[in-house]
């Protein structure tokens, strides 16, 4: 599971320009199962015909976008002004090591400023001398992500900038890989867009009608000095989420996995996070509205060029899943 | 008579009619006690001592009195302006039903919608000024026809007995100690008991007062309800008291000092019959230790009280064992004087 | 039909947002005696079909309510809560609640008490990480019992005011179903062309999720949302309310105004009270999803004036309610084939 989640970390991908990823995953999963699809908007759909014909079709997504920097101006002194792509913390970003999709690299910088600071007191140093030759390396609309940096934590750990939400693709990689014979139709949806606000599963669920939707996605964390809530803790299992701000989890749904994760013997935890989202709630609604739950890898850090996660939770995760679509 | 009969009187400060007839009419039942009325309207049951003269006087007090509100005006739009009858804190009502008056018109307490209020209006705290009691009139002279100026309301709670022996209730503060005079008073002591069955207690005190003037004891004992934070993460340093640890014995609070004594000696009952108690970590509230203390001449006095969570409140909670706490260790105490 | 009753029994039904399974199973008993079919939707959703050859129209009230959720237990048995929906902190020290457990316990909503809070302190409101709930039970008791992500509900009685209002929890938005159980009630007695789907919707109060993809099943040629609507209270601005004592019909770009005159004309016409509200742009109900369903749904919102909305004692007039039922009743035996001419012009 650590090679694939390095291989899927390594790509740059930021919001609405994820090929790369989609590339090493279609690589990943080439010849494990029936199909793989794009869409327009660049979904990338891996499916398993389910054996019974009058099985159920159930969607797990992980999305593929990662946050980033989109260029919005140059200074003359060579330097590139940005805004935001997603949730961009300021302060987690200060100094931090960027690299755009062409591989030109920078360092997001902040002015000195009084008080609070916002986007528009941010930077990106690319060593470029002029406007002139910032604009040569990069162009209006190019998008920067924290540069790959992937290092084991400890004995189970693993840092790295864009583990939300490519742990949760290296996990879908693994399930598809290892799933065998389902009796339900399978559909593996590595989305876009998720992290501007579940676009690419909008449409995603639109088009293939699921009867089950599980996003699969990394969730915070509540076991540093000062964060109790949410009251999820790493290394102790996957969470099965009740709600969040864009879903609230089908209650019979999130049971049967729950109780699916007790028969594999795996630890699972009830995650309510007062904030955030996923795939779900865009699944959740999409015409008549289907059940959905998400299964959420315990992740410090979240949002920052170090997101911690734990890979006993991944496995906890995947045995989960394992049993649900073997049941 | 039980506690959930008591707790489900209404008797706010300054108007304990309701429950004063009670006790008139129950004590009745008690064979060797005269009771009457003071001017101050508290009730008095004496039962005189088995011992020799010259026997020890012992008042014991608590307080028939609860916290409400009263009607100050009513608006033309038929709502009730109020204002506390006692220390009621107006984060702890909003929302919250209430009955008005001696007929209990049914009554609620309501706010502004949060979707109309601004950032501002939801740090703001909604004092006695914002809050109305709304019983449905829609006209002045309808509202006043039920609840005229003056009127008093009380919180409309039953008791409920939850969890591992805790109970629910408003009022428990302090019929928990009416409780517990009644039960006193079923037992034989050498010396005299006076229980004084108080009014006034959460708007001064004033009860007592008059009454341990009047009664001129030797000893005061104070049974009381009294504030506990033990649960939520407090840290225990800054824990009054604890549910579940028996009744708690004040070496002083906000109105009086426990004689020292007095307090020693009611530690060393409670340890010789091994009685659960524990001792009060902090000095603030009052009571009518404070009076009863400051009477003529002065009056040993030593207050124990039931740990009382979100005292004060439309929904206090006490562990019924402590309230029987109480009464073994006043049981005790008034046997060893 | 005894519709205080009513109203008191789905008080008593457990509802959150996203969890209305019991609600659900309530209404639909309701309903069924006055429709052809009942069901409930992957999203919990009442649909209430009365078939007929006529337009189709889907009417819609929420069925869920606001509630809490354990976030977190402290190891003394303190449980920390979240909200689902818009819950008022103001609302909740001295409230008592249900904790929906592994057994359904009763509680009461501790907050830190005033000699642990600096003067400033005292003069905010408590906020969710002031609250607990105390069940009465020790740490390991709680923990045994109750899960993070377990319900809590407000546990609050009817209760009748002066002029027949009554105050309860959850009137919004079980008053504005009741209504189209009366509607649906009435409507036996009535001819009726029409195609109906009474819809007890769900998640209204995180995003009208329940009713968004009710309105994509069904397909409606019409819609008519019923929600609740602040009724006057002291202090309350005059433009954000409306009288307390009769229906409301709102005005706004939202709405569709030929519809709108329709149903004000059959208010007039069968002497029900309506007043009317502006809404400039979303009307933050049902509505608003409900019209912009598939190629759009003509819609128009009907509001039940309430007083105290998201509290435990939102109090409405049993009278304007029952009103409801009988202009809805009638608006539905009244539409016929050509409610669509002109619609736009």
């Amino acid at each position: 599971m650590f090679d694939i989640l390095k291989k899927v970390l390594a790509p740059v991908g930021p919001s609405g320009l994820e090929e790369p990823v989609a590339a090493a995953i279609r690589a990943e999963l080439e010849g494990c199962v029936d199909t793989i699809e794009t869409d327009a908007m660049g979904n990338l759909f891996c499916i398993k015909q389910g054996k019974d014909p009058n099985g159920k079709k159930i969607m797990l997504s992980a999305h593929m976008d990662h946050i980033g920097f989109i260029v919005t101006g140059y200074e003359k002194e060579g330097f590139l002004r940005v805004t935001n792509v997603g949730g961009i913390g300021i302060d987690v970003s200060l100094t931090r090591h960027v690299v755009f999709p062409s591989g030109v690299e920078g360092v997001v910088v902040c002015e000195p400023v009084q008080g609070a600071k916002a986007m528009k007191n941010l930077f990106i140093d690319i060593g470029a001398e002029s406007k002139e030759e910032a604009e040569k390396l990069v162009k209006l609309g190019d998008v920067a992500v924290y540069a790959n940096d992937c290092f084991r934590l400890g004995e189970n750990r693993v840092a790295s900038p864009a583990m939300d939400d490519r742990c949760a693709c290296a996990l879908l990689v693994k399930l598809m890989q290892t799933i065998g014979e389902t009796k339900d139709t399978v559909i593996a949806l590595f989305s876009v867009q998720e992290e501007v606000g579940c676009r690419g599963a909008k449409v995603a669920s639109f088009a293939k009608e699921p009867d089950v939707g599980i996003a699969l996605d990394v969730t915070a964390w509540g076991d540093t000095p000062e964060v109790k809530i949410p009251a999820i803790k790493l290394g102790e299992g996957c969470a099965v989420k009740v709600m969040d701000r864009a879903s609230i989890s089908n209650p019979a749904l999130r049971d049967e996995l729950l109780a699916c994760g007790e028969a594999a013997g795996v630890k699972t935890q009830r995650e309510v996070l007062p904030f955030g989202g996923t795939d779900a709630g865009a699944m959740q609604t999409s015409r008549g509205g289907i059940p959905v739950c998400t299964i959420s890898i315990p992740c410090r850090y979240v949002h920052s060029a170090c997101e911690v996660i734990d890979m006993r939770d991944m496995d906890a995760a995947l045995k989960l899943l394992t049993a649900y679509l073997k049941k | 008579m039980d506690l959930k009969f008591l707790t489900e009187l209404n008797a706010p400060a300054g108007h304990e009619q309701a429950l004063r007839r009670v006790l008139l009419e129950e004590l009745k039942n008690y064979p060797g006690v005269t009771t009457s009325i003071d001017r101050m309207g508290n009730v008095v049951a004496v039962k005189t001592g088995k011992g020799a003269e010259p026997r020890k006087r012992v008042m014991l007090s608590a307080h028939m009195d609860e916290v409400g509100l009263i009607v100050t005006s009513v608006t033309e739009d038929g709502f009730l302006r109020v204002a506390p009858a006692g220390g009621v804190d107006p984060r702890v009502i909003i929302s919250k039903r209430v009955t008005v008056g001696d007929d209990k018109v049914p009554g609620i307490i309501g706010a502004m919608a949060i979707h109309l209020q601004s950032a501002a209006d939801r740090q703001r705290v909604l004092g006695y000024s914002d809050i109305y009691v709304d019983i449905g009139a829609k006209k002045k002279e309808e509202a006043e026809a039920k609840a005229p100026k003056g009127t008093y309301i009380c919180f409309d709670t039953d008791y409920v007995e939850f969890g591992d022996g805790y109970v629910s209730a408003k009022a428990l503060d302090d019929r928990v100690g009416i409780f517990n005079l009644l039960r006193v008073l079923e037992d034989d002591y050498d010396c005299d008991v006076i229980c004084v069955f108080a009014s006034q207690e959460e708007t001064g005190c004033r009860g007592s007062k008059g009454a341990a003037f009047a009664l001129k004891p030797d000893i005061g004992i104070v049974l009381e309800g009294t504030t506990c934070n033990d649960l939520g993460d407090v840290p225990e340093t800054l824990q009054v008291c604890n549910t579940g640890a028996g009744v708690c014995v004040s070496f002083m609070d906000g109105s009086s000092i426990a004689n020292r004594n007095l307090f020693r000696h009611t530690l060393e009952v409670a340890e010789k019959n091994g009685l659960t108690h524990h001792v009060k970590r902090s000095v603030s509230g009052g009571n009518d230790g404070g009076s009863m203390q400051r009477a003529r001449g002065g009056i040993p006095v030593v207050v124990l009280s039931v740990p009382c969570r979100y005292i004060h409140s439309p929904s206090s909670v006490v562990k019924y064992s402590d309230v029987d706490s109480q009464l073994a260790l006043t049981k005790a105490l008034l046997k060893s004087i | 039909m005894d519709i205080q009753k009513v109203l008191s029994e789905a008080a008593g039904k457990l509802g959150p947002s996203g969890q209305e399974m019991q609600i659900a199973e309530y209404f639909a008993e309701q309903f069924r005696p006055f429709v052809d079919e009942v069901s409930i939707d992957a999203m919990h959703n009442v649909i209430a079909h009365k078939k007929g050859s006529g337009p189709k129209v889907m009417l819609c009230a929420h069925m869920d309510e606001i509630g809490l959720m354990v976030v977190n237990i402290e190891d003394d048995g303190a449980i920390r809560l979240g909200n689902v929906g818009g819950v008022d902190p103001r609302i909740l020290p001295a409230c008592r609640v249900w904790v929906h457990g592994k057994e359904k316990l009763f509680g009461t909503i501790g907050a830190l008490p005033p000699h642990l809070l600096t003067a400033e302190e005292r003069q905010k409101n408590y906020n969710a990480k002031d609250l607990f709930v105390d069940v009465g039970l020790p740490g390991d008791k709680v923990k045994e019992l109750v899960r993070i992500g377990d319900l809590v509900t407000f546990n609050a009685p009817l209760t009748e005011l002066m002029n027949s209002q009554v105050a309860c929890k959850t009137m919004d938005d079980r008053a504005c179903v009741s209504i189209l159980l009366l509607a649906a009630e009435r409507l036996q007695k009535l001819h009726c062309d029409a195609d109906v789907y009474f819809v007890g919707s769900t998640q209204e109060e995180v995003g009208s999720r329940g009713a968004m993809t009710a309105a994509f099943a069904i397909d409606p040629d019409l819609a008519v949302a019923l929600d609740v609507d602040h009724a006057t209270i002291p202090g309350s601005r005059p433009d954000t309310t409306v009288d307390g004592d009769s229906l409301c019909a709102t005005i706004g770009p939202y709405i569709q105004p030929k519809l709108l005159q329709r149903l004000l004309d059959c208010a007039k016409e069968h002497h029900v009270k309506l007043q009317t509200a502006v809404s400039n742009r979303s009307t933050y109900t049902d509505a608003d999803e409900v019209g912009l369903s598939r190629a759009g749904v003509p819609t128009v919102l009907l509001s039940l004036p309430l007083k105290y909305m998201h509290t435990t004692v939102e109090t409405i007039d049993l009278q304007a309610l029952k009103e409801g039922g009988r202009l809805i009743a009638h608006f539905l035996s009244e539409l016929d084939a050509g409610w669509e001419d002109d619609l736009w012009i």
